[in-house]
């Protein structure tokens, strides 16, 4: 049962063309001039987050291009009363290609900003009414009328480069600079530009511009065969590959309809568990860096380091990749369990001492209190996901609000906190990293017996949904397969919902504060890019 | 301090001496393919699963070739999942660094 789907069916009865359940996954194909009053509803009224919009080209099949407007509908209170509800709803419209044009949600919906651009450079639909219609994705050299997620663009095509202008949002007056940093940066890193404006110290106005390593991964998804796309999935962020590639197969095994082995579920999340403890060491010793604290983070990095060498041995790859593919594991790892238990157990101390030491010293602690706050209200309207979104108040975690893997099995408790600046973020890392050591020592003694996979060979035409909480927060894969081949393959990686987060985090903040913010929130280029 | 450096001395050193002292990876470590020449059979079948496309085989008139290039290679270990032979395989070699990119190329040859 699920109140939402019920109230969306009574009150837009008129409006529904069809509807279609699979699974946890409800989709309501919609007229094209309901859909900003639904999403008006599904958000406003019933709170439920607007996780991602994309767009088909269902030109050639059905005669016209799809939009789906993907909520996460969950379980929450409301006035004093628990609404029961469980899964996604998928409002869908169709639009013709003689009138390529939406009406916009942004200005009701804040989350749908991006989402909408994206499908005004990918597929040429424009969103009316959009506050901000400038190219998000192509930049200004890419030329006109070419659109690289329609079918009919070819994927081998070498686009013209034109000449073109970005304008970028100015703040004026009297001492107000501007300072312009990136595309390049000074460390290793990838690509982005952040135009901060200023007046002495403190930042008026961060401007960012991302896509800069743009690369059409989701075009490339419908030019590779299933099981190379399981690698292409793993490499879409290097850091959150776990999480990428088990959201693709839970896509496509529910296409298959296929359950996998449990104890294939057991290991996926041992390996999930796993990439959450390297990436929040992996953060914890950056915002160390970041302040300063050199000896918290030489001993962050000493203990992220003892992980990657673990998941070395259990993997036989320090990023735990080549371990996933479609209908469950491809190595077993039942013969590692003593030595992950041994090695966690150690971790679990050493990681203790060290963020007592991190937390009571005072030159860390002054850096990091009220420094980079995204208030809840900014943190939801954005939707924001993942450790940034639970330090500032917001109790959702895909493990707990839509299982998977072994997650159902096993008790954990969702660290949540308030004051959103960057303490609160380096302390729900620190307390998921308790709850994903004891995760895992759950899922190694309860290690059911039996295969690591099963065989899928031939998958019958059909689309679903797949989705993780990476170290990052909620990634979303929405897989489309025709012939056993991929039609389309929506990914939404945590850092695409996360990264304006940044532009409210460093307002009123003072410029050389900007590095601990950025760290704190722990922003991917790779996965944003795409 | 004084718990700093309580912490500090109890680590110790944690370094090690690479590459003086080797530091062989641990068994199942997905590094370098190999081929074993005397078991393939030129099927080509790892040519058609590698996702990055970093294997092919090339049939002449007189020989046919099966190259590996270790310049793209991911290490997913399909190749060796697939193959019939059981003729190529990861290994626990990961120095790869090379100045020419022909160094990076592994193949195996018969003569038809």
């Amino acid at each position: 049962m699920n109140e939402h789907t019920d109230a969306v069916r009574k009150d837009f009865k008129s409006e529904i063309l069809d509807e279609n359940i699979s699974g946890s996954e409800t989709y309501f194909r919609v007229k094209e001039d309901a859909a900003v009053r639904i999403c008006d509803q599904l958000y406003h009224r019933m709170d439920c987050a607007l996780v991602s919009i994309f767009a088909t080209d269902r030109r050639k099949k059905e005669g016209c291009f799809r939009i789906h407007y993907l909520f996460s509908s969950e379980n929450q209170l409301q006035n004093d009363r628990v609404q029961t509800a469980n899964g996604f709803i998928i409002i869908q419209i169709d639009i013709a290609e003689n009138a390529p044009h939406f009406h916009s949600v942004t200005s009701r919906v804040p989350a749908a900003n991006w989402y909408e651009r994206e499908i005004q450079d990918m597929f040429g639909l424009i969103p009316v009414g959009h506050p901000d219609p400038r190219r998000l994705v192509n930049f200004e050299d890419w030329p006109p009328k070419s659109y690289p997620l329609r079918k009919d663009f070819d994927i081998r095509t070498k686009p013209e480069r034109v000449k073109g202008e970005y304008t970028y949002r100015r703040v004026e007056g009297e001492g107000v600079y501007e300072i312009l940093v990136g595309p390049v940066h000074a460390g290793v890193i990838e690509p982005g530009h952040f135009r901060f404006s200023v007046a002495g110290e403190p930042v008026l106005n961060l401007e960012i511009r991302h896509f800069y390593t743009h690369k059409g991964v989701e075009k490339l998804f419908e030019n590779i065969t299933l099981d190379k796309a399981v690698f292409l999935a793993e490499r879409i962020s290097g850091d959150n590959s776990v999480a990428h590639v088990v959201a693709f197969c839970q896509a496509v095994e529910k296409i298959a309809g296929v359950d996998i082995p449990p104890r294939a579920r057991y290991v996926r999340t041992i390996l999930m568990e796993l990439e959450r403890l390297y990436n929040h060491l992996g953060d914890i010793a950056g915002i160390a860096t970041d302040v300063a604290y050199a000896f918290g983070a030489a001993h962050a990095n000493l203990l992220k380091e003892e992980i990657l060498q673990l998941n070395e041995i259990v993997t036989g790859s320090r990023l735990l990749r080549g371990m996933n593919t479609i209908g469950g594991v491809r190595r077993d790892i039942g013969d590692k369990k003593d030595i992950i238990s041994q090695k966690l157990s150690a971790f679990r101390n050493d990681f203790r001492e060290l963020m007592d030491l991190l937390f009571a010293s005072p030159s860390v602690a002054d850096r990091i209190e009220t420094t980079g706050r995204i208030y809840n209200d900014i943190a939801k309207g954005l939707h924001v996901v993942g450790p940034a979104a639970r330090a500032s108040g917001i109790d959702r975690d895909t493990r707990r609000d839509h299982p998977y893997a072994a997650y159902p099995d096993l008790k954990f408790k969702v660290p949540v906190l308030k004051a959103g600046d960057v303490n609160a973020r380096t302390r729900v890392r620190a307390d998921e990293v308790y709850e994903s050591i004891g995760i895992i020592e759950q899922a190694l003694s309860r290690l059911p017996d039996g295969d690591i996979k099963i065989s899928v060979k031939e998958i019958h035409d059909g689309y679903a949904l797949g989705y993780t909480e990476a170290p990052r927060g909620e990634t979303l894969y929405w897989v489309m397969i025709e012939n056993n081949r991929i039609e389309r393959c929506k990914v939404r990686d945590p850092s695409f919902c996360n990264w304006l987060a940044i532009e409210y985090a460093v307002l009123d903040n003072i410029v050389p504060d900007f590095p601990i913010i950025n760290k704190s929130l722990s922003l991917s280029y790779s996965g944003n890019d795409m | 301090m004084f718990d700093i450096l309580k912490k500090t001395l109890k680590t110790g050193t944690v370094t090690v001496n690479y590459p003086k002292k080797p530091d062989i990876a641990p068994a199942g470590f997905r590094g370098r393919p190999e081929i074993l020449s005397d078991k393939c059979t030129y099927c080509g079948e790892c040519a058609s699963v590698c996702p990055p496309g970093v294997i092919w085989l090339e049939e002449g008139m007189s020989e046919k070739t099966l190259t590996l290039s270790y310049c793209g290679c991911i290490f997913c270990g399909r190749c060796e999942e697939v193959c019939p032979e059981g003729s190529i395989r990861l290994t626990q070699d990961y120095e790869l660094a090379s100045k020419t990119k022909d160094a990076l190329l592994t193949s195996t040859s018969r003569k038809l």
